[in-house]
């Protein structure tokens, strides 16, 4: 058996710490080469991690207050030499306010906020301290150039922190992951979700799918070794057929939230799209409240991509606009339009603009000629799962009143036609019920964070559970003449899910991890 | 040249052998090698020290015992079995000996995959301890000795490092005379301190008939060697009279029609397929629970709450466990000119005359006989994670154990660490780097593993869910797996090398054979109609992707293409199956060479885990100090152990890996070879 409980392939999980560890033992190496030229004395025998890294923990950019966190052994060495604390640390966990010198020209830098969190009572479990500094580059460059010059320091890694934090045992991968989104998250659904990962809801669901799996991976095993020279129960197999149909029901129907987690994760692409002059420039102005496009009376003039990042509602999108269909002969048109094709093949939402000024004025005929439209923008041989479309018919206000209200209410319900709006991006009529439909739109595509079960938020959960399900299949495969090829495939599904959580690791996953972080975190 | 069954010295020859050894004195007082004890551990350990070159000295309580089947009078079985392919494609002696002795052969597992089939045979008690007694005297190198031991030698090689011991020799009961060796391997089976339980009455001894073994060797352990000691329990079923059980109330249980060999140096056994005797199944009635319950007072084997095994309980134990069910007996044949059975399943440790009563609970034995009660056993074992890989003790040089002494069960578990630990204890008197087996290409690898990383609660058997590589660790492939291996190491004769090599190029030339064989589905279709190859698909396929197929055999291949294929068809069985698994075995490769890589890494065995200056948890350096794992992939089977605490250790092991050898910079290549190699397999 894998020994699911304990095994945990180190050298895994280590793969792309090695490089890390290595680097840091360089550093270190220079740093003795320092100390030992400035005659600085003992030098300390200590392992990769001995190093004690620091790094600025907020935004880069003028904000009103900075944080500069330190990690490591050397975290003590900086308070004494740089806050004036000679003789004691200060309490634990408790903010002083402090003078910040350089250690060496004892000059002041700036005055803030100390906080002293010694091991293990801290992020990293190691000792760590913060100094709570005014934000200008000014003072920052400056109290970091400072803390590079106390020994056994050096600026962290990107990530560093957290991957301190996992090595001592604070987090596991998915709440590391949690943790890196709620550090990315921009808009209040994001954090949302991000929070709920991190508590580890995620986790406990991949681990009742591991309980189960592992519960079938025994019963089969013991008919294996086993049935015969004891009774096994009758039906044993049976259950377990049961039980693994059932978890690849369960995982597939996990795999088939169309991307909702993701999508809260990492935007929702919403795609404008339509025949020339239709408005869909002016719309992404309205929509982002600023000439992001530049707009014109002339057919053509958007030929590339154009985005621009929103928060509808709470949930993030990623809002482009695209070149106006039509055949040209025109080579850089040529492209735009079939960069718009590609982006209508990707968007999660399309917005299908339309002039309504061009609409024949019988419903019937406007119905079936949008449907026309509509196939020939949306088809695609390859992809038939496209994503949600709205029909936005745009300029209104050019439109004699009855004509608009023969519009709204002919164009409803029309089956084969998506929800229509008719909007004016001139003077925003109709804009707030096209908003409302859009934000509904969107919040069913993310779903409730908060509510259901927990969602998929990376794409690499993805793929180990697409693993899992496929494994899974093959236990059904083999499972009436080759029973080990058969416990093989509940293995290599078991394998999968400990994948996510880390129990089971394969070499590139922390890197990506981590990669990901930003410095200071 | 498929080689035959190899016919041995007869049994009488072979006892006057026995009988001059122990007359005449033996001939020297220094040895490379003493083996302690002379069961399936001992023999295996003796025959493999001689093997790898060791002047090797085996001491046992009496000759006539020595090979005998104290328990079941069977071999092999779904787990067991993969032990028996692999100590003969060591070279070892059990395989052959269950060719020479076996009188029921059947494959267990024949429909779950060859991955986990189970070779199995009963066995002839008699021709069993023949067969052993007969190769151990014919092979060069090994003196018999029958003697108790009394007393290890041990020195203390340095003063400045008190804990660790060296080994010298052994002293006999009644001689004053030590005699000398390097290497020492003890495997008292159920003989250190052993006591043997019947109803209320415990008496001294390992084996009911046999003399209890002083109580030296134990008090040795446990206050020089200051080893963890601890105690298990084991049981045997009483032995009826096979005229007194009426046979036709029982289910007959033939065996395979074909008997299928063990040794892959034997195209067949010695016992005829008509000869073969059957067994026979029946089942435990409320009675029988009546009768257990009913003298729970008077047993008091089943009072103690040492551990016994959960794999092959006492007819008490399952009846306690599991009240209400109706339990499975086995009556198994004894020999060909035995007239008792062996009931597998009841083994029990009630007085004789109750034990009478509970068999004739059940039908087929109403007015059974019992030749002799079953008994249990209760006997120290060395905690077994005090050993190296090598199983040798990591604190007392040259001292090597063995079989049930590090709590393990069974015949098969014994014999292949009697077969590693005599390997072993011949490399180390002859200087040569002590090796280990890995779990990636073992199941010999996987048991000695999980020995000495994990220890051991319970006795330990194995299974093949213990093996993480089961589709590669095949019975079929063993010789292949271990073979040329054993060759290198010096435990395999040159006969079994050159076989397992001219098979080896068969197997790869037939191979290479069927990938040539590329055609398109429908051409296949054409040739053999029948098969469920689909024609949908417009691609060719290769004899090898062929023979995947559940319904495609190779004889129909070679039907077709005679003159390509004709010449393996010795091979067609192992050929249908390394098809059928190739794919699955390429998938875990990674795996394997991940594996291996933190099998290399080895942890110093003398780090300090309490005052190591990384992070660690408390607790994870409690289980680190009380485990001491050889290596980083020992370390993270342990349990208890977190992702976290692996890193660091990985870490640690890279910094201290690169610094060792910035500082060895200065030694020849070679030995710094020399100098991993036994750093992997630290004493």
């Amino acid at each position: 058996m894998y020994c699911p409980a304990t095994m945990l392939p180190v050298s895994a999980v280590c793969g792309g710490i090695y490089r890390a560890a290595t680097r840091a033992l360089r550093t270190r190496k220079i740093h003795q080469c320092r100390h030992l030229s400035s005659g600085d004395g003992v030098l300390q025998a200590g392992l990769a991690d001995a190093d004690t890294i620091f790094a600025l923990s907020s935004g880069h950019g003028r904000y009103g207050v900075a944080v500069v966190r330190i990690s490591g052994p050397a975290a003590t060495t900086a308070l004494r030499s740089m806050v004036g604390l000679r003789k004691h640390l200060p309490p634990p966990r408790t903010a002083m306010l402090r003078s910040i010198t350089d250690p060496h020209s004892k000059e002041i830098l700036d005055r803030g906020l100390v906080l002293w969190f010694p091991a293990p009572h801290s992020f990293t479990g190691e000792d760590s301290a913060e100094f709570h500094i005014h934000g200008g580059p000014a003072v920052i460059t400056a109290v970091l150039q400072a803390l590079g010059s106390v020994p056994g320091m050096r600026p962290a890694e990107a990530g560093e922190f957290t991957r301190r934090a996992f090595h001592a045992g604070k987090l596991d991968l998915t709440e590391v992951e949690g943790l890196g989104d709620l550090i990315h998250a921009e808009t209040e659904a994001q954090r949302r979700q991000a929070l709920r990962q991190m508590s580890g809801d995620l986790a406990r669901l991949y681990q009742n799918w591991s309980h189960r799996l592992k519960r079938c991976l025994a019963h089969v095993e013991a008919f294996i070794d086993f049935s015969e020279d004891e009774l096994i129960e009758e039906g044993v197999l049976e259950q377990v057929d049961i039980s693994v149909h059932d978890l690849q029901a369960e995982i597939g129907q996990h795999l088939k939230d169309e991307r909702r987690g993701e999508r809260l994760r990492s935007g929702v692409h919403v795609v404008i799209a339509g025949a020339t002059n239709a408005g869909k420039s002016s719309l992404l102005n309205t929509l982002c409240q600023r000439p992001a496009a530049i707009v014109s009376p002339i057919a053509g003039t958007t030929r590339d991509v154009v985005e621009t990042a929103l928060d509808i509602g709470g949930f993030p999108v990623l809002l482009s606009d695209t070149a106006g269909l039509r055949e040209s002969p025109d080579l850089v048109e040529q492209e735009g339009v079939r960069r718009a094709r590609e982006r209508v093949q990707q968007a999660d939402l399309t917005l299908l603009v339309v002039d309504s000024t061009l609409l024949p004025s019988e419903e019937h005929q406007a119905s079936a000629l949008l449907l026309n439209h509509l196939r020939s923008v949306l088809s695609s041989q390859e992809n038939t799962e496209t994503g949600m479309c709205l029909l936005v018919l745009n300029k209104t206000d050019l439109l004699p009143e009855a004509q608009r209200e023969k519009l709204n209410r002919g164009l409803r319900g029309v089956s084969g036609l998506p929800p229509v709006c008719l909007i004016s991006c001139q003077t925003n009529e109709g804009l707030k019920d096209f908003l409302t439909l859009l934000q509904s739109s969107i919040k069913s595509m993310c779903g409730d964070p908060l509510s259901g079960a927990p969602t998929l938020t990376q794409a690499r959960h993805r793929a180990h559970l697409q693993q899992c399900v496929a494994s899974l299949a093959q236990y059904g495969r083999y499972r009436d003449y080759d029973l080990a090829l058969a416990a093989e495939g509940i293995r290599l599904a078991l394998t999968g899910l400990g994948r996510i959580t880390g129990r089971v690791g394969a070499e590139e996953i922390l890197d990506i991890i981590f990669k990901d972080f930003c410095i200071g975190k | 040249m498929p080689h035959m069954l190899t016919r041995k010295l007869s049994p009488v020859q072979s006892i006057w052998f026995l009988v001059t050894k122990r007359a005449s004195h033996i001939s020297r007082q220094l040895y490379d090698v003493i083996v302690v004890g002379g069961g399936h551990a001992g023999t295996e350990a003796a025959a493999a020290a001689a093997r790898a070159g060791a002047e090797t000295l085996l001491v046992t309580q009496k000759i006539q015992t020595i090979g005998a089947l104290s328990c079941n009078p069977s071999l092999g079985g779904v787990g067991k079995g993969h032990l028996v392919k692999e100590i003969d494609a060591l070279d070892g002696l059990c395989g052959r000996a269950g060719d020479w002795a076996g009188i029921h052969f059947s494959i267990l597992n024949r429909r779950k995959g060859p991955a986990v089939w189970g070779p199995r045979a009963q066995l002839d008690r008699q021709r069993y301890r023949e067969f052993i007694q007969a190769e151990l005297l014919s092979t060069p190198r090994l003196t018999v000795l029958e003697g108790s031991v009394e007393e290890l030698l041990v020195a203390d090689p340095n003063p400045e490092e008190p804990g660790v011991h060296s080994v010298t020799g052994i002293r006999l009961a009644n001689s004053s005379h030590p005699i000398s060796a390097s290497s020492v391997i003890l495997t008292t089976g159920t003989f250190l301190s052993g006591s043997l339980f019947m109803g209320q009455t415990t008496s001294p001894g390992g084996r009911i008939g046999d003399a209890p073994s002083s109580s030296g060797l134990s008090q040795m352990l446990r206050e020089r060697l200051r080893l963890r000691v601890g105690r298990l329990r084991t049981g045997t079923p009483p032995r009826i009279l096979k005229d007194s059980v009426d046979l036709s109330l029982a289910k007959l249980q033939p065996p395979d029609s074909n008997p299928t060999p063990f040794s892959f140096m034997n195209t067949h056994t010695r016992c005829k397929p008509e000869e073969q005797l059957p067994c026979y199944l029946t089942y435990t009635t409320p009675g029988v629970e009546r009768v257990v319950r009913e003298s729970l007072h008077l047993n008091c084997h089943i009072q103690q709450d040492t551990k016994g095994p959960r794999y092959c309980p006492s007819i008490e134990s399952k009846v306690l466990r599991f009240p209400g069910r109706s339990h499975q007996v086995w009556l198994e044949p004894e020999g060909v000119n035995s007239d008792l059975l062996y009931p597998q399943g009841l083994s029990m440790t009630m007085p004789p005359d109750v034990q009478l009563r509970l068999i004739r609970e059940i039908p087929a034995m109403h007015r059974a006989e019992i030749h002799t009660p079953g008994y249990g056993v209760q006997y120290d074992y060395v905690c077994p994670t005090q050993l190296s890989p090598a199983l040798q003790v990591k604190n007392t040089q040259g001292l090597f154990l063995a079989g049930q002494i590090n709590g393990t069960t069974g015949y098969e578990e014994a014999a292949a660490q009697g077969l590693w630990a005599g390997l072993n204890a011949a490399r180390w008197a002859l200087s040569l780097p002590l090796v280990g087996l890995s779990r990636t290409e073992s199941y010999i690898g996987v048991l000695i593993d999980d020995l000495v990383s994990r220890g051991v609660k319970e006795p330990y058997r194995m299974f093949t869910s213990r093996a993480e590589f089961r589709t590669s660790l095949r019975p079929d492939n063993a010789d292949l797996r271990l073979t040329m291996k054993g060759y290198e190491l010096g435990c395999v004769s040159s006969v079994r090398h050159n076989e397992a090599v001219r098979v080896k190029r068969g197997l790869q030339d037939a191979i290479s054979s069927l990938q040539a064989l590329t055609m398109s589905t429908t051409r296949w279709r054409r040739m053999l109609p029948g098969i469920s190859v689909s024609e949908s698909k417009n691609s060719s396929l290769s004899g090898m992707d062929l023979l995947q197929y559940k319904d495609v055999s190779f004889e129909m291949l070679a039907s077709v293409f005679p003159e390509n294929l004709s010449e393996y068809m010795e091979f067609s069985e192992r050929l249908k199956i390394e098809a059928v698994y190739k794919p699955h075995c390429d998938q875990s490769k990674r795996e394997i060479e991940r594996i291996q890589k933190e099998e290399n890494m080895a942890l110093p065995q003398n780090i300090d885990y309490f005052t190591l200056p990384v992070s660690l948890s408390q607790e994870v350096r409690e289980i680190l100090d009380r485990f001491r794992p050889s290596t980083l992939g020992a370390a993270t089977r342990l349990e208890g152990m977190t992702p976290a605490a692996l890193v660091t250790l990985f870490n640690y092991v890279q910094f201290t890996g690169k610094e060792a050898r910035t500082t060895n910079r200065k030694q020849t290549d070679h030995e710094e070879d020399l100098c991993t190699r036994k750093a992997s397999l630290p004493q």
